[in-house]
């Protein structure tokens, strides 16, 4: 930097104290990114609203959703408060415990709906450690690549994969596929972003074609190969495998372009849709609202999305960008893998509709993502790249 | 390490990850204009085919069944009901573990291998998913309670209503009424497109009997509605309706109590009684023994009941006897004697000698007095037609019919519905044998012979009549020749009913000239029943000992006919699988006609009776009490005719206590048909 563009920095930055400062100041101090706050607020009563009309009315569980997305927005703002560098030391520590307590589940967890993935312990409540790492392990691959040089070199590329699978086998010895792919991916696209090449990753994902029919001939079971049968065809087993699909498309498409009113969804409230409340809450929103209210949301979730990116862009370092557009991206993937399995896009793979579908554990994940997004926002050091 | 960080170039990086974001920004929006393909796709391009779909799927059209018709016996009583029946069904689909849930069942209710097996049968058939399949047939009250109580260990098991037949007098009426039992495989084929519509929620049709004949009456017209049902096949709303017609109330001539005391009358007897009504044809009892309980049909009748009732080649319970020919014997002597006198081949005073037998001209071979066979002997001596009839002469009618000829005997006997089938709405009854020439040739490829004739005379050989034929030639002769065609139907819905007469040829009267052959006739069938012993041989009436004299306070005058029928021959299979005395086989049938109040200076005969007792042996003495039981039951219990009082002065009805006690009786008698007009609402 030259001298006078050091003292238009001196002067600028006079001026930004002038100015901007204070309407930075007030989000700064309180450390809330008012742009995504306003999008999450639409968001969860976009999905308070569709969860009503999904549960017939049942106020009880309305409520009790209400409540759940409140305690996630303290806890996005409790999250806030912290320095961003502050998560960026203990994410060692955290990803320590993380894998310990996943081991600890291995041994003492308990199942349900066939996961066995929970824990627990007297006097906390019972929750699924697996869920953490779908933040701690983007934190610690970030941690890692953001103090050596991009594009990652082999070895870290190694490490950083290390990080990602240790986990995820842990979580998949669970019996709990769905997120370990989700904790996978969030590893992948702290990889990605930090310039992964792209000689390698086209030939990650050639060497993922080629061995998925190895997958599906010797490793896939049973249920995951029914799922995969039915996403060609879900005629092959109307009533069985495929008839959630089949029941979900005739909710959409009966839905049309303005849908049919809201309350109204004969699919929904007459539980031809299974999951309504919670997996296939989609279906509802598109039977009673159509193609404009599914653009809808598509709009909040894109404009959540796009801060996110931009949040990303803006970070201070490269641990910020990197956390955060993971994040971010991780966000995308889990409403895309809904929507696309909903639509028939996908095959079956049972993950919620962020934000709108029914449900505590994956409420709270994701506000400690949005919590990290604004620590990472609200946390700069004046300005400066490192 | 300080290397390292030197090599680190801030700017750069930052670059390439604005790059990597910008690239992972590309594919969210290819990503998500996929979806939205996607999303045009099935709401704006294929939106009518799913809006459809998910028509079908919430919109049933279903059938609403019409509920049968009633029916009433004479009295009013009710002969089959519909009854609300309680089920027990599984829906497969919300079940987890069959087996332990039915086991669980079982341990509730006593559920039988063969139940479980007939459930696994209608699993396999092709459904509806979710829908429900019954598993047990009409629950208790007490079996209700215990599964209710335990309905939360039952997932996917509920009780069900649905209504169904009933039959309340079980047995007693079963040949007449019928039955209804599942709707089957050929019948659904046999249906035209409008009847198969109409049967699209019903279950069960009418099998046999009054139910089959009615069958359209009974069924009404079936019902329509929308319905919006969820997932599980549970009806949420009715959207629209069009409701059944319900089946019309049926009222028969059939009385039941005539029915009990027929019933009880035969006692252990097989057989059979018909009795009907001489004014109108109406059919007052139709009794076949023994009977079956036809509610256990409505529900599917269990294997090991319908192979005890199919298998017992003895009793043979489904088989009606009062439809089924049997040689009608002397039974038919008044009608051939009639006839005789009617076409000049006898008169009232004719007498012939009677050795005991009768031989051909020219013709070696003896033809014995059957009814003799096992007296003393001998002959009846100087008999005529009306000693023939009440001493039951064979050598008398051996004699006319050989003079007579078949034609003549075929020609006469056929105005009495013998070898046809008189009944208006009975067409399952069959038709027996009115032999002729023609007849014989047609069916044995054989010329007729005269020893033919001389069988058929006494009413054996070829000559086959039904128990209902025999009851509607006696109404006939009870009629003094006013034809009447047996029927079971009085009234519909209230109303009187009056069919058409099928344009068949039947005359309306019995074509004898001169009215006193009625009266001799009558005359000599009552002397059957009431002409006592004396000193000359050999005449008294051969029901005599057996009715008249059994019951010496007797009010009325009855005319009768007895007669015993040969048993041909007994199918091997029964000799052989029967723990009956065979000897008891062996043993004539007995048969005996009567009708009554015969010879009765103000009253017209009221019931003509017809008994057929299998292998009873004795006509007079075994058959002639049934038809006297149902003749006093019909008589002085129903109609309520107090005989002894219209007595007290026979003559003139002038005197005011005769006049009331005959206005009464009269009353009783048009009213018991009247009543049947404005019975049911």
């Amino acid at each position: 930097m030259s001298a006078a563009a050091g003292r238009d920095f001196v002067r600028q930055s006079q001026l930004d104290l002038a100015q901007p400062r204070r309407l930075r100041s007030v989000w700064q101090v309180v450390h809330i990114d008012p742009v995504l706050f306003v999008g999450l607020l639409l968001l969860c009563g976009f999905g308070l609203f569709v969860l009503n009309s999904a549960t017939g009315g049942d106020f009880a569980i309305v409520r009790r959703q209400a409540a759940i997305m409140g305690g996630g927005f303290a806890l996005m703002v409790v999250l806030a408060q912290f320095d961003i560098q502050f998560y960026r030391r203990w994410a060692p520590t955290a990803y320590g415990c993380a894998v310990a307590v996943l081991g600890l589940v291995l041994l003492v967890g308990v199942e349900k709906n066939g996961a066995r993935s929970w824990l627990d312990l007297p006097g906390l409540p019972s929750f699924q450690p697996s869920e953490l790492l779908k933040f701690i392990v983007p934190m610690l691959v970030a941690w890692y690549l953001a103090s050596r040089p991009m594009p990652p070199r082999f070895k870290h590329i190694f490490w950083a994969g290390l990080i990602t699978l240790v986990p995820a086998a842990l979580i998949v010895l669970q019996n709990d596929m769905g997120t370990a792919l989700m904790v996978t991916m969030s590893g992948i696209f702290v990889l990605l972003l930090a310039g992964l090449r792209w000689r390698l990753v086209f030939t990650g994902v050639l060497a993922a074609v080629v061995a998925s029919p190895a997958w599906y001939l010797f490793l896939a079971q049973p249920h995951q190969k029914n799922r995969i049968l039915t996403f060609f065809d879900p005629y092959l087993d109307p009533t069985g495998a495929g008839y959630n699909i089949i029941q979900s498309q005739i909710a959409i498409g009966s839905g049309g372009l303005y849908g049919k009113g809201y309350g109204n969804g004969a699919q929904s409230h007459l539980d031809f849709i299974p999951e309504s409340h919670t997996d296939f809450i989609l279906a509802v929103l598109a039977e009673e609202f159509g193609l404009l209210g599914v653009l809808l949301l598509i709009a909040l979730y894109l404009f959540v999305i796009a801060r996110g990116a931009v949040i990303a862009l803006n970070a201070t370092d490269m641990f910020g960008r990197l956390l955060a557009g993971s994040l971010t991206l991780t966000f995308f993937l889990y409403l895309f893998v809904n929507m696309g399995m909903v639509t028939g896009l996908l095959p079956v793979i049972g993950l919620p509709l962020p934000l709108i579908s029914r449900g505590g554990t994956a409420v709270g994940t994701l506000f400690i993502g949005f919590g990290l997004l604004m620590s990472i926002q609200t946390h700069k050091r004046g300005g400066n790249s490192r | 390490m300080a290397g390292k960080w030197q090599l680190k170039d801030h700017e750069k990086e930052r670059a390439l990850f604005a790059n990597r974001l910008f690239v992972a920004s590309g594919v969210v929006v290819f990503l998500f204009a996929a979806l939205l393909l996607k999303l045009i796709d099935l709401q704006v391009t294929q939106y009518d085919y799913f809006a459809s779909r998910a028509d079908g799927n919430r919109l049933h059209s279903q059938f609403v069944p019409p509920a049968r018709g009633l029916i009433y016996d004479r009295s009013g009583s009710l002969l089959a009901d519909n009854q609300p029946i309680f089920n027990l069904n599984i829906v497969r689909e919300r079940v987890e573990d069959l087996d332990q849930t039915l086991d669980l069942i079982s341990t509730l209710i006593a559920l039988s291998a063969e139940e479980r097996e007939q459930f696994a049968q209608r699993l396999q058939r092709r459904r509806v998913p979710f829908s429900s399949v019954p598993l047990r047939f009409v629950l208790s009250e007490d079996e209700k309670a215990r599964l209710s109580v335990n309905a939360y260990r039952l997932p996917g098991v509920s009780i069900e209503p649905q209504f169904v037949r009933s039959y309340p007098s079980a047995a007693l009426n079963a040949h007449a009424l019928g039955y209804v039992s599942e709707i089957n495989r050929d019948e659904l084929d046999g249906f035209d497109d409008q009847t198969r519509e109409n049967y699209g929620g019903t279950n069960h049709i009418g099998k046999t009997g009054v139910e089959r004949t009615y069958e359209d009456l009974l069924h009404g017209q079936v019902g329509y509605e929308v319905v919006e049902k969820n997932n599980r096949g549970q009806v949420m709303r009715r959207l629209e309706r069009t409701d059944p017609v319900a089946g019309r109330n049926l009222t028969l001539y059939l009385e039941s109590r005539l029915q009990a005391v027929a019933h009880e009358a035969l006692g252990d007897f097989r057989g059979a009684v018909v009795a009907i009504e001489p004014s109108t044809g109406g059919i007052l009892a139709m009794v076949s023994k023994p009977g079956f309980d036809p509610n256990l049909f409505v529900t599917g009748i269990s294997n090991a009941d319908y192979s005890r009732l199919v298998t017992d080649n003895v009793n043979t319970p489904l088989f009606d006897r009062t439809v089924n020919p049997y040689p009608p014997a002397s039974t038919v002597k008044p009608f051939i004697g009639l006839g005789g006198l009617q076409l000049g081949f006898t008169d009232q005073e004719t007498v012939i000698q009677d050795p005991g037998y009768f031989r051909l001209p020219g013709v070696r071979y003896r033809w014995g007095d059957y009814t003799l066979r096992t007296a003393i002997g001998g002959g009846h001596g100087e008999t005529n037609l009306q000693r023939a009839i009440f001493q039951s002469c064979d050598t008398f009618f051996y004699d006319l019919g050989y003079r007579m000829g078949i034609d003549n005997i075929h020609d006469f006997l056929s105005q009495f519905g013998f070898g046809q089938n008189f009944a208006l709405d009975i067409a399952y009854a069959r038709t027996g044998v009115l032999p002729s020439r023609e007849w014989k040739q047609r069916t044995r490829n054989e010329p007729w012979y005269p020893g033919d004739t001389i069988n058929s005379s006494i009413g054996q050989g070829y000559m086959w009549a039904t128990p209902l034929q025999l009851a509607t030639a006696t109404a006939i002769a009870a009629n003094k020749g006013k034809v009447v065609r047996p029927r079971m139907l009085a009234a519909i819905d209230g109303e009187p009913y009056e069919p058409a007469l099928p344009d068949d040829g039947v005359s309306a009267t019995v074509q004898v000239a001169d009215s006193d052959h009625w009266r001799y006739i009558e005359e000599s069938m009552t002397m059957v029943v009431h002409r006592p012993y004396s000193d000359v041989f050999r005449d008294y009436g051969t029901a005599y000992e057996a009715i008249a004299r059994a019951d010496r306070q007797m009010s009325y005058k009855m005319a009768g006919k007895s007669g015993s029928a040969q048993v041909v021959s007994i199918a091997q299979d029964i000799l052989q699988s029967s723990d009956i005395d065979i000897s008891d086989l062996n043993k004539d049938h007995a048969l005996f006609v009567a009708y009554g109040p015969a010879q009765h200076p103000s009253i017209a005969p009221q019931i003509a009776v017809a008994v057929f007792v299998e292998n009873g042996q004795h006509g007079s003495s075994v058959a002639g009490p049934v038809a006297k039981a149902v003749i006093d039951a019909y008589l002085l219990d129903i109609l309520q005719i107090d005989f002894a009082a219209l007595e007290v002065d026979p003559d003139a009805l002038l005197s005011d206590a005769g006049a009331t006690e005959f206005a009464a009786a009269t009353n009783r008698l048009s009213s018991s048909t009247e009543h049947l007009g404005h019975r049911h609402d």
